[in-house]
């Protein structure tokens, strides 16, 4: 058969792996609403996690004292593990509610939704580009894609990928991270709200450790934002809850037009063990705006 | 020729190594890069190991199998990362097409030859994973891109060297064949 008269079919794209490699990363960057590539890379998680919930165990009735005993003391073990990780919870959002209610009171009483602890089993990506950990806790715990996650009521990321068990966390330190947020002056925290500044955060995916590398975007030049001031998440976009804390202004440089803002965050991502993730929901009316956008494309 | 001579002839010229090497290369490599590399703390100038590799098959691997080597080892390491499924598997696959091309030029004996091609290598495969970024709207801005890619890229280069010659010490031992400067595997 000559080359031109070759079908395109899937044995033709299995003799040509690139091709077919490239039709995928179209597929997935065109449609990004499908998560294509999402879903292909949790094939290979899922398994292992299916794997580890199918072993048989014996009904607890029919152990031996021994073996009870043995049991009884594992129970006991993870629930002083569970109250001690919520008790580090308790305590960190308590710290950091009181230096919050110091620099915007009317944020630190905002009551955050209920949360799930998780620990955080891996942390680090193959690409030195992109910034994730993975958690032990997912579907099965009620976690769905796109929650926040956070350590006390400091701001670390978003739920990215699910799993049964387990689930994929982008920080906030991820270049495709972003979220809305307000500068917040610790010194004038009695300020009209509507006067706040308003700013757009985006990781820029720096080696880690990348701290103080979190810069905010769409900061008009000439607003009155200095070093030391407060960067708290607005519930602008409805994908995070108003008043989760991001870090603290360290440095401003005036662009052409606009206000180069670099902030510390509040958080050591690298040695982060323990953190929560929100039962916080995007609003319906968003996801229906997003469906009927994505009916008229 | 009778039918054993025939088939242990075939055999012979069979690659070897190459699935244990590309798996198992794969995966350790994408551990270390997830989980040890960003502990030294060298922020910008992190280097590139999984490209090195990468190299090292367009190189100096049989090129029985075209790029299909590349590409699943870049399939590996998009499995094991965050970004779009199938980035790295194009770039390593264009990555082996280029280091054939480069091969004809430069001798990848000579260390000088190998930092070159390593620092090329790994500034345009990164380079590349940016603009992938941004065509789906999460890059980081070009001039940002292009200096964290030089500085990686002069990272790796050294490394290369190196780990190269580790690399041709470590096949030698397996038992692996050369020939035309070519590992059999």
């Amino acid at each position: 058969m000559r080359r031109s008269e070759e079908k395109l079919s899937l044995s033709w794209l299995l003799r040509h792996p690139l091709v077919a490699t490239c039709i995928l990363l179209a597929l997935t960057i065109a449609l990004p609403y499908l998560r294509v590539g999402e879903r292909l890379k949790l094939m290979t998680f899922l398994p292992l996690a299916r794997a580890s919930a199918d072993v048989e165990q014996t009904p607890y009735e029919e152990l031996e004292d021994e073996q009870k005993v043995r049991v009884d003391l594992a129970l006991e073990r993870e629930r002083v593990s569970n109250l001690e990780t919520e008790n580090a919870r308790l305590r960190a959002a308590l710290s950091q509610l009181d230096a919050l209610a110091q620099a915007a009171p009317g944020f630190a009483e905002a009551p955050l939704p209920a949360a799930v602890n998780a620990r955080v089993i891996f942390r680090g990506d193959a690409s030195t580009w992109r910034h994730c950990c993975w958690i032990n806790r997912g579907r099965q715990q009620g976690v769905e894609e796109g929650m926040p996650v956070v350590a006390g009521r400091s701001l670390v990321g978003r739920v990215f990928m699910v799993g049964d068990g387990h689930a994929c966390v982008q920080l906030l330190t991820d270049p495709g991270f972003l979220a809305s947020c307000l500068i917040v002056d610790p010194d004038d925290p009695a300020i009209d709200p509507a006067a706040r500044v308003r700013a757009v955060l985006r990781g820029d995916g720096s080696a880690m450790p990348h701290f103080p590398r979190l810069e905010l975007e769409d900061v008009p030049a000439g607003a009155p934002v200095k070093a030391g001031m407060h960067v708290v998440t607005n519930d602008y976009s409805g994908q995070f809850p108003a008043g989760l804390a991001v870090g603290v202004v360290r440095e401003t440089i005036p662009q052409a037009g606009f206000l180069q803002v670099r902030i510390e965050a509040n958080l050591d991502l690298l040695t982060l063990e323990v953190v929560q993730v929100l039962m916080h929901k995007r609003p319906e009316l968003e996801k229906e705006a997003l469906a009927l956008l994505k009916r008229k494309k | 020729m009778n039918l054993a001579a025939r088939v242990a002839f075939t055999r012979s010229r069979q690659v070897r190594w190459r699935g244990r090497i590309v798996i198992g290369g794969g995966v350790v490599l994408a551990v270390v890069h997830a989980a040890l590399l960003h502990r030294l703390k060298l922020e910008d100038f992190t280097p590139d190991l999984y490209t090195v590799a990468a190299l090292f098959l367009g190189l100096f691997a049989s090129r029985h199998g075209r790029y299909g080597p590349s590409l699943v080892f870049g399939l590996i390491r998009d499995f094991f990362s965050l970004g779009l499924l199938g980035s790295y598997a194009v770039l390593y696959s264009l990555l082996h097409k280029v280091a054939g091309r480069a091969r004809e030029k430069l001798d990848p004996e000579r260390p000088g030859n190998v930092f070159v091609m390593a620092v090329i290598g790994t500034f345009l495969v990164n380079f590349g994973y940016h603009v992938m970024l941004a065509v789906g709207g999460d890059g980081v801005g070009w001039s940002r891109a292009i200096t964290r890619c030089a500085s990686t890229a002069i990272a790796t280069g050294p490394l290369a060297v190196l780990l190269f010659p580790i690399a041709h010490f470590m096949l030698e031992k397996l038992g692996a064949k050369r020939s035309g400067g070519f590992w059999n595997i």
